[in-house]
């Protein structure tokens, strides 16, 4: 099986996109190297080629760090799939806020540097993660749903 | 429930503001149904606050006169304390905000209620208030200098 793909928010300027970066770093060289790769949402939104291949070629795994949901809408917009379990909790577009609201002590600070509770929140995150890869590497087939941008917010926008 | 709305647009944003509500500079606002007021956030403050990560209320029977904190919210931007634009005692409390704060976000002037007050002094009350009109023109004041800013 091809590796599942991790696609975190780009993490710029804001804490929440850090802690969805650092958090999928954790997964892809710490805890699940042989069976995760990290596509960057940058190449993504430039067209790069290769990652296009990476994400139309496995199941993906998104991080969104807020509402707007870039990295799902990237991703489904990129011809790609985010695993989609509609009959058990496992979605496979996590926020880093709804991870935020099961560990309220963990509260994120900092852009270029996490504070101690980004860096407990982003390790949090990646285990969420790694459940997630888990089941996917696992499964002989889970549903997949090419335009699934639920769970990560409702697109909204922010002042 | 339709109102008809103020529209601010600054930049790429939009905020609406219900005609018929009051306001206070806070931007909590208040819906006279009957004898008792729904107290909210208004559009402009919740977009301005961020994505909810948790909405606190007091607990029903809480005695407030303006200023007293009603409400407080966590964004992944701010954490802000919602002084009440009312005086009354809290009545009823949305606890659908407990696992959904989000839907301050999503329908502020909707399901994203915070809490429903018995008036005791609405006359004095409304002598404090803002209007549609004069809320409208708070938040443009506001989101213009923040534009400036940038």
């Amino acid at each position: 099986m091809s590796k599942v793909v991790i696609v975190p928010c780009s993490g710029i300027g804001k804490s929440y996109g850090t802690v969805a970066r650092e958090g999928a770093y954790v997964v892809t060289e710490d805890l699940r190297p042989d069976t995760t790769q990290r596509v960057p949402l940058s190449l993504l939104v430039l067209g790069d080629e290769q990652a296009h291949a990476d994400v139309v070629g496995a199941p993906s795994i998104t991080i969104d760090g807020c509402k707007l949901a870039c990295a799902t809408k990237m991703v489904t917009e990129s011809g790609g799939t985010v695993a989609h379990d509609p009959s058990a909790p496992l979605r496979a577009s996590l926020a880093v806020l709804d991870v935020y609201r099961r560990h309220r002590d963990l509260k994120p600070a900092g852009i270029a540097e996490l504070n101690e509770g980004g860096q407990k929140l982003a390790q949090a995150l990646a285990e969420e993660v790694v459940t997630l890869v888990d089941a996917l590497s696992t499964a002989d087939s889970l549903p997949l749903s090419q335009n699934d941008g639920g769970g990560a917010g409702d697109g909204g926008q922010n002042a | 429930m339709s109102e008809e709305m103020l529209k601010l647009t600054i930049d790429k944003f939009t905020f609406r503001v219900p005609k018929g509500l009051y306001f206070n500079d806070a931007g909590a606002w208040v819906r006279l149904e009957g004898s008792v007021a729904r107290l909210g956030l208004s559009d402009f403050a919740q977009q301005r606050s961020g994505d909810m990560a948790f909405a606190e209320v007091k607990p029903v029977e809480t005695l407030l006169k303006p200023g007293d904190e009603f409400a407080s919210i966590e964004t992944i931007k701010v954490n802000v304390i919602l002084p009440s634009p009312v005086t009354g005692v809290i009545a009823e409390i949305n606890h659908a905000l407990e696992d959904a704060p989000e839907l301050i976000n999503q329908d502020p002037y909707g399901e994203g209620w915070l809490v429903v007050v018995e008036l005791t002094d609405w006359d004095n009350d409304t002598s404090r208030l803002l209007d549609a009109e004069a809320y409208y023109a708070l938040i443009k004041r506001q989101a213009e200098e923040e534009m400036k800013k940038k």
